[in-house]
């Protein structure tokens, strides 16, 4: 029993047994192995088992298919074969062993779109699907867990604490009765500044009823923060510091 | 805070899946967008809006209520509290399918804005959408749980070659799918003059947001803007459902709705620098 790989990159996105059934590729979601991207034709290759041995056919498509970095129209596939469609790569492998989660069915999208309607992917394979493509990018992102968390020290000014760890989505800097670093005194703005937490654990300070500085400089857009920028706004003094 | 909402059809369907609530006493906003077949899509959305606007409301009276599911952290008990609602519906939707027998699988997406003290704290699951035009830039605040919003995220397709993409439709999060759901929650600060839109697909997908903010800029008055996006998005094809929230925070306002304005102002009457 053979099976086809699709890969983006370093990730596998689908895992195909094939042999018995003969599996199509293509955009359009009728196909085995659905890859969703403008290069691709909508009915752009067929495998298939044909006197025991697995063929690949190009249906004339636009950009073609590649085997092993030669273009292709039919072509015997033996196992270690790379298969180029567009971006995307696949895999044939000899695998004896067809597992559990294996998409059998093949397809990423098992309830065919009809009429538009808005459809899930279906829940077994939607677990495949996501647990598969959740290591594209997955090195970009953080572990949760070790995020480094910043603190905000006070240098100057009425505060009610003497410095503040970032820890939130949104930190805002002034009177209102959710800010984070709370001023003190007549004539603090409600939101004097804030601090917004980006996804990539990125901090970025941006106006509010004042417009801060960032080492001297009046900010203009929501600014980037790194180790060491000096803030201020209404009348205080922040140091933004990332502690090893 | 000045609003404006509205739900239509479209051209091409005969039922309307959508459903919105408005709370502005509570400063509360929901939509969502049901799907499934029969009149599944349209009992799953009014369950998704009904049980958020309860559970917030029975949390309004008794702030000790339990949240339901993990606390998150960095954001405000607000936010968690409005994930705790949101969970609640997908429970509700899940069991409701489930005694139904499971013949006809229904789900919803839901956006849920609530606006407190200094900020709006937004959760959604699915692919409805907040927007906001401040200083007229208009930004997505939420992000869709798509198969195709995905394939962008991890850089496998462009913006461009996303919206030529078929598997528009193809949702990878919605309420009443699974017993549990992962609440996407985030925070902006409130600015005066923020113009927020809450919408469901039906509109962005017949309308770019260049059309969505023109509209937002030329219009002042949140319902007539509201009426208007469901004209163009009918004109453009009105292919699906289509829902707009439009929310307008303006501390200046001389209209009805304007006593709600002192309701974010919050405990800050005193303050000299309040104008209300």
């Amino acid at each position: 029993m053979s099976k086809l790989v699709l890969k983006f990159e370093s990730a596998v996105l689908q895992e195909v047994a094939v042999g018995q059934k003969e599996v199509s590729i293509g955009r359009s979601p009728e196909n085995g192995i659905v890859i969703d991207n403008p290069a691709v034709s909508n009915y752009h290759a067929r495998v298939f088992t044909e006197e025991g041995r697995l063929m690949l056919q190009d249906f004339g498509s636009l950009n073609g298919t590649f085997v092993n970095g030669q273009r292709a129209k039919m072509i015997m596939l033996k196992p270690g074969d790379s298969i180029t469609i567009g971006k995307h790569t696949i895999v044939v492998t000899d695998s004896v062993e067809v597992r559990a989660r294996s998409l059998d069915h093949a397809d990423p999208k098992p309830a065919v779109p009809k009429m538009n309607e808005t459809v899930m992917l279906d829940t077994k394979d939607r677990r495949a699907f996501l647990e598969q493509i959740a290591a594209v990018g997955e090195s970009a992102q953080p572990a949760p867990g070790r995020r480094k968390i910043p603190t905000l020290v006070v240098r100057n000014g009425n505060t009610d604490r003497s410095e503040y760890p970032l820890n939130d989505k949104l930190t805002v800097v002034g009177k209102s009765a959710m800010a984070t670093v709370k001023l003190q005194g007549w004539f603090k703005p409600k939101a004097a500044a804030q601090i917004n937490r980006k996804e990539d654990n990125t901090y970025y300070i941006g106006a509010a009823d004042k417009t801060p500085s960032v080492n001297g400089e009046p900010i203009t857009h929501p600014t980037k923060l790194t180790s060491g920028d000096l803030i201020e706004v209404a009348g205080v003094e922040l140091e933004f510091v990332v502690r090893d | 805070m000045e609003y404006g909402a509205r739900s239509d059809p479209g051209r091409v369907r005969g039922n309307n899946e959508d459903n919105f609530r408005l709370a502005p006493e509570m400063g509360l906003f929901i939509l969502s967008d049901g799907m499934g077949g029969l009149e599944a899509g349209e009992v799953a959305s009014r369950l998704a809006v009904e049980t958020v606007l309860d559970h917030c409301r029975q949390a309004e009276a008794d702030p000790t209520l339990a949240v339901f599911g993990k606390h998150i952290d960095g954001v405000s008990e607000t936010s968690n509290r409005l994930a705790s609602a949101v969970r609640l519906a997908n429970a509700e939707i899940y069991s409701h399918a489930k005694n139904r027998g499971g013949k006809a699988a229904m789900g919803a997406t839901i956006v849920v804005l609530r606006f407190v003290e200094d900020r709006v704290c937004i959760a959604h699951v699915g692919d409805s959408r907040a927007y906001l035009l401040r200083d007229g830039q208009f930004d997505q605040l939420t992000e869709d749980h798509s198969f195709v919003a995905d394939q962008v995220r991890r850089g496998m397709l462009t913006e461009e070659e996303a919206s030529r993409s078929k598997m528009h439709n193809v949702l990878t999060r919605a309420l009443g799918i699974d017993p549990q759901v992962e609440v996407d929650v985030t925070e902006e600060l409130l600015r005066d003059g923020d113009i927020y839109v809450v919408c469901s697909d039906g509109l962005f997908r017949e309308l770019s947001t260049s059309q969505i903010s023109g509209v937002l800029q030329e219009t002042d008055d949140p319902q007539r803007a509201a009426s208007r996006l469901i004209d163009l998005a009918n004109q453009a094809g009105g292919g699906d459902n289509i829902t707009v929230m439009v929310l307008r925070n303006s501390s200046k306002s001389t209209r009805p709705f304007s006593k709600i304005g002192r309701w974010f102002k919050g405990s800050d009457e005193n303050d000299p620098e309040a104008q209300s």
